[in-house]
């Protein structure tokens, strides 16, 4: 018996002559957390689906239980004891709780008909693994996003898993809530089960992992146990460079404050916000998921109607009914979501840029020239250094960071006062990340007031002039520009 | 050269695909019917024929571009007809002058105008206020329209369409360009100019590709839709009073089998009910070869009009199951990525 | 744990539907002076339920998956004229109808075969592969094998089958009225799709692909072999349907069927299926069909002219539309 439960070595896999992976090794242990970590893209992903067998290997050796395992299939890969829990958890939201947790095992067992009573004990089997509590009978898509991925565990548990993969499992959970899946990790680890735990956040990673395995352009570059190393290696690892923290210095600060909110409450989300911005000024907002930080940001830009407060626009007070009068007092606004809310990803970059500003663009009697449009979008192109050869092109031909990039071109093509940031740079690359950092430090400085929203620390503490904490939909801390630091911050968040 | 032709050929699809459709089409018919097809006859039949269903087309396209679906509009167009022509039976008395009678066609028309927003209104506001998927509001409303012409009607055909209306419906413009293929002329030239040239013909790709975004954008996405859906109203509602010139009279269930027709059409030419692509120029080449198939099979006299029916319905399959292996099986890309 | 289920009870659609339904016969039964609940009125009223009662079955199941069929109506038009073609030229089915429902189910079920077999070899978007199926049907019948009108002559089986009858209703006025025995195959083809839907791993299946295909391709469902034995099953129950249908008109005629497929999936839709799938019951579906054929068949009991029959029904289904999309919107706050 080996003293690990999976051996990966020398894993290659390429994708239409793009190598993916790269000659990855590494090693998971009986009843420890290992987490992999890396930035998006760099493979992770693909070697998930490697060990459960969607993909198959171009080369290289696995062994589980010290048994060389030639070709995994998806349905071995469940013998063997290996359960992948992806992102989108897999759960059927029109069944019931019972029927997601038994309707793997009752397909693969093969059966032709329901039979009421076995569902039900196999679901309060799953269930009792960790001691989980729950309505067996409450419809699986009005369960919370924890509740849901905590089934998903359960039903994971059912075949008797040795090695759970969780595939970034934090990303839409409250900070309670993470400590509550924490808290389920290590019973699962004491109990002898590997975990191998998929993030790219530093502080869950220092949590949760005992080893850790560091991934770059489908390399592994680090592997090893999570104590050996500090975080400023680990970042070091994930990224490939020492991060030169360009920090951003104010440069001409108006002396009126040209937004300034007044008791702001919008119900169940977030109460009496008070804050002033100031032109040349970059304000961060940061909280965890569910803080209110994103509500208070769509506030601003229309989309949500707080019914207490006031928002004062250059000292007079302003009703923001809709984003288009918003535009029209020169607020922007770059959403969290950029796939969702911010692209049209199968239209062409110019028509996403200038999505905005059509209304400029155009003639009299709506009457629009295409030519003005690329001519628009090849300006912004030079200007942001977009890599793409035609503007013509779809904005899905691009990368995160460029796509990044066409969002907030969008919005600069306007004349704004306010242009308020929410997540700018989550699933960027690190160079497209310093670009879009470097590119607000000098609007700000060009007079424009910005507000960046997100929860990534090391950006708010770089970009930040000010910050303002947020929790539970309240402000619980003010900071000024010595004071912000990712300790202090890390110490009110929570 | 041939690398242009290529290139070309890689990015129009569509358009090389129904070019291809109409001369296999064209050539099957001269070889079987010999000098036939090459008459005036045929022609003039196409020409007539087409336009009532082709401005149809060109309304849906509309809801089409946006990602949206509408259904209603054959049975709000037959509700909006049965009306003008109700009205136009009795208002025009005898001894009218025809002056006095062109008036009374010009207020039936503002009445059918006025339906039609009705309706887009009506469809616009479930879409995109109510969030009722468009199948689900269009069918409804083509259900409460078709009943209520069948109230008005009790299921009978209305005629009374003043013979002024039919000749004006049935006159040669300059001598040789029938009355509703010069409408069909007139909207298409609309449509086009809309879709190409106008601020709003741009929102409505950029809202069928992603309509939260352009919401993001600022751009008044419910707007948006009710003008979509009256625009589609209005087409319609003008292609069903073109059908009343031509049956000389009004019914509830005129021109059902359109909605059908329609969308047929409109997946031919590329027009995906998914959102944001289509060009105008095939959804006219796809209108004139399902024309030429109806045609045709008219000129085999021992073949019903159904024969069309059955030719446009295994193209669809064919049509579908070819763009399927094209386009699913990546072959697209790879493609692509060899050239560059 | 009790309350729990009253609420789950309260929080389905089929629940109100049902609500519904009972509301209005109330009403009708107040207004028209007690004749809805005659029991002429009733056996009239369940047998018109038959027919499209049957074909929303078929459209619930496909609709339970995610799919959207129009090409049901078509499918049941061409089994049936071909197979009552088939018959008179053989001289079949003159004392028993089976072997006219043999044929129509057999070719139901090659003709849902080719949508199985498009939909789930090239993962198409069902309604617009249903659209074209239904318009190449339609031409098959009635170009390609120009299938002529059959009335008087039909075959003597299907006539003395579909006037058969179970039991006969005097009202008070001494009108006589039959309950048809076509009401049986109705309740027996509701009960097979109740129990498939819940009781079997396929319902079930049914279920979780509407609810999220690509986790049920996880979970390990073959996906696309379910997908083409669903609409060949589908199929061939609408040849049968077709047949139920031909035997109760007392004629075959090839063009009776178009455009029902307009007035099935509103009904459906109304009974608490999602046309995104995954949600709707029989139960429901079936409350549905009652309430529209309950409006249908009450018009002229409740004093109102029968020519507004249409407009009622097309109101009753955009109000529960309607209805149901401001509960969403509720629910999504």
């Amino acid at each position: 018996m080996s003293e690990y439960l999976l051996e990966m070595s020398g894993i290659c896999k390429s994708f239409t002559g793009v190598k993916a992976l790269d000659n990855v090794n590494f090693k998971v242990r009986p009843g420890k957390v290992m987490c992999l970590a890396g930035e998006n893209g760099c493979g992770k992903s693909t070697l998930v689906k490697i060990i459960s067998g969607v993909y198959t290997k171009d080369e290289g050796e696995v062994l589980f239980e010290g048994k060389k395992i030639s070709k995994i299939t998806p349905a071995e890969a469940t013998k063997l004891g290996i359960q992948v829990i992806y992102q989108d958890l897999s759960i059927f939201p029109n069944l019931t709780v019972m029927e997601n947790l038994a309707i793997n095992s009752e397909i693969t067992a093969g059966r032709a008909l329901v039979n009421r009573k076995r569902w039900e004990a196999t679901a309060k089997e799953a269930l009792s693994k960790i001691g989980y509590n729950i309505d067996l009978y409450a419809k699986m898509g009005e369960l919370s996003v924890a509740d849901k991925q905590l089934v998903a565990i359960c039903r994971a548990l059912l075949f008797n898993a040795k090695l759970i993969i969780m595939d970034e499992p934090t990303t839409a959970l409250t900070k309670r809530e993470v400590d509550a899946l924490f808290k389920t990790v290590r019973q699962l680890r004491d109990s002898g089960i590997a975990i191998m735990f998929i993030s790219h956040k530093t502080e869950e990673i220092f949590e949760i992992s005992d080893d850790v395995c560091i991934m770059r352009n489908g390399k592994n570059v680090y592997s090893g146990l999570t104590s050996d190393l500090t975080p400023q290696q680990f970042t070091f690892h994930m990224t490939g460079r020492e991060l030169t923290a360009d920090h951003f210095i104010p440069k001409n600060i108006s002396k009126d404050p040209v937004l300034k909110v007044e008791h702001l409450t919008l119900k169940n989300k977030f109460e009496d916000i008070n804050f002033e911005l100031r032109k040349g000024e970059i304000l961060g907002v940061t909280g965890l998921l569910g803080s209110g930080r994103t509500e208070l940001a769509l506030s601003l830009f229309g989309l949500e109607h707080p019914k207490e407060g006031k928002i004062i626009l250059n000292g007079k007070e302003v009703h923001i009914g809709s984003p288009i009068q918003a535009q029209n007092l020169k607020i922007g606004y770059v959403p969290e979501d950029r796939l969702t809310e911010g692209l049209c990803l199968n239209q062409p970059i110019a028509d996403n840029i200038t999505l905005s500003s059509l209304k400029r663009l155009c003639k009299a009697f709506g009457l629009l020239k295409k030519q003005d449009l690329i001519d628009d979008g090849n300006i912004w192109k030079e200007k942001f250094s977009i890599a793409t050869d035609d503007v013509r092109k779809f904005a899905s031909t691009l990368s995160g960071g460029n796509q990044q990039k066409i969002v907030l071109s969008k919005w600069l093509s306007n004349d704004l006062d306010v242009l308020i940031l929410n997540g700018p740079t989550v699933g960027v690359d690190v160079g497209a990340k310093q670009d879009i950092h470097a590119l607000v430090h000098e609007l700000a400085n060009e007079g424009l007031a910005v507000i960046i929203i997100s929860d990534d620390l090391s950006e708010v503490v770089v970009n930040c002039s000010r910050v303002i904490v947020m929790r539970d939909g309240k402000i619980v801390g003010e900071l000024e520009e010595n004071d912000i630091t990712e300790e202090v911050i890390l110490e009110i968040i929570r | 050269m041939k690398e242009k032709i290529k290139n070309y050929a890689s990015k129009n699809g569509y358009t090389v695909m129904l070019l291809a459709l109409m001369a296999v089409l064209l050539l099957f018919f001269t070889i079987t019917k010999g000098g036939d097809l090459w008459h005036l006859g045929p022609w003039k039949g196409i020409c007539m024929q087409f336009p009532e269903f082709g401005l149809m087309t060109l309304g849906v396209m509309f809801c089409f571009i946006i990602g949206k679906i509408d259904m209603s509009f054959v049975a709000l167009g037959d509700f909006a007809s049965i009306l003008a022509v109700k009205y136009m039976e009795a208002n025009v008395t005898e001894g009218m002058s025809n002056g006095q009678i062109a008036g009374v066609i010009g207020v039936a028309f503002l009445i059918v105008i006025v339906i039609a927003i009705i309706g887009g209104v009506i469809n616009g506001v479930l879409i995109t206020y109510l969030n009722v998927p468009p199948v689900m509001a269009t069918i409804a409303m083509q259900l409460v329209w078709l009943g209520l012409s069948t109230a008005l009607t009790q299921g009978y055909a209305v005629s009374g369409v003043p013979p002024l209306y039919s000749e004006i419906g049935h006159m040669m413009v300059f001598g040789f360009l029938p009355m509703p293929l010069l409408i069909f002329i007139i909207f298409f030239a609309i449509s086009a100019f809309l879709l190409k040239y106008t601020v709003f013909g741009e929102q409505l790709y950029m809202m069928g590709t992603n309509e939260k975004a352009c919401r993001f954008s600022a751009i008044n996405t419910h707007a948006m839709v009710i003008k979509t859906f009256v625009l589609a109203a209005l087409f319609s509602c003008f292609g069903c009073m073109i059908m009343v010139s031509t049956m000389n009279s009004a019914k509830a269930d005129y021109g059902t089998s359109y909605v059908m027709r329609v969308i047929l059409i409109l997946v031919l030419a590329g027009v995906l009910p998914d959102g944001g692509v289509g060009k105008i120029s095939n959804v006219l080449l796809s209108i004139v070869a399902v024309q030429i198939i109806a045609t045709g099979v008219n000129m085999f006299p021992e073949l019903n009009a159904y024969y069309a029916s059955l030719i446009w319905g295994g193209l669809l399959l064919v049509v579908l199951v070819i763009t399927a292996i094209t386009n699913g099986g990546k072959k697209f890309s790879f493609k692509k990525k060899k050239t560059s | 744990m009790n309350t729990n289920r009253v609420k789950r009870i309260i929080g389905r659609a089929e629940f109100w539907i049902f609500i519904a339904l009972v509301v209005m016969c109330i009403a009708i039964q107040a207004i028209s002076g007690g004749q809805l609940f005659e029991p002429s009125t009733v056996v009239t009223i369940l047998r018109s339920m038959v027919v499209d009662g049957m074909f929303a079955m078929v459209c619930l199941i496909v609709m339970v998956s995610g799919g959207f069929d129009l090409s049901f109506p078509a499918i049941a038009a061409l089994a049936y004229s071909l197979s009552c073609t088939i018959c008179l030229n053989m001289g079949w089915c003159q004392t028993n109808p089976l072997a006219g429902f043999i044929i129509a189910v057999v070719i139901g079920a090659i003709l849902g075969m080719l949508n199985g077999w498009i939909i789930s070899n090239f993962k198409l978007d069902t309604m617009i592969v249903t659209l074209g199926t239904q318009t190449f049907f339609l031409g098959v019948s009635m170009g390609l094998l120009q299938l002529k009108e059959i009335t008087s002559q039909l075959p003597l089986g299907f006539r003395t089958f579909g006037e058969s009858y179970l039991f006969e209703v005097t009202n008070s006025a001494g009108l006589r009225s039959t309950m048809t025995t076509m009401f049986i195959p109705f309740v027996l083809l509701c009960l097979i799709v109740s129990f498939v839907l819940n009781r079997t791993m396929f319902g079930r299946a049914l279920y979780a692909i509407g609810g999220n295909e690509v986790s049920a391709e996880r979970a390990g469902y073959n996906v696309k072999r379910i997908k083409f034995i669903l609409y060949t099953v589908v199929g061939a129950i609408s040849g049968f349907i077709g047949m139920i249908r031909v035997c109760m008109a007392r004629q075959s005629i090839p063009k009776a069927l178009i455009g029902k497929e307009m007035t099935i999936i509103p009904a459906v839709i109304l009974g608490g299926a999602s046309i995104f799938g995954g949600e709707g019951s029989v139960f429901g579906t079936v409350c549905a069909v009652a309430i529209i054929t309950v409006v249908s068949n009450s018009m002229l009991l409740i004093g109102i002219d029968s020519y507004w029959q249409d407009f009622f029904n097309g109101l009753v289904i955009l109000i529960g539309i309607m209805i149901s999309a401001i509960q969403t919107m509720r629910r999504n706050k």
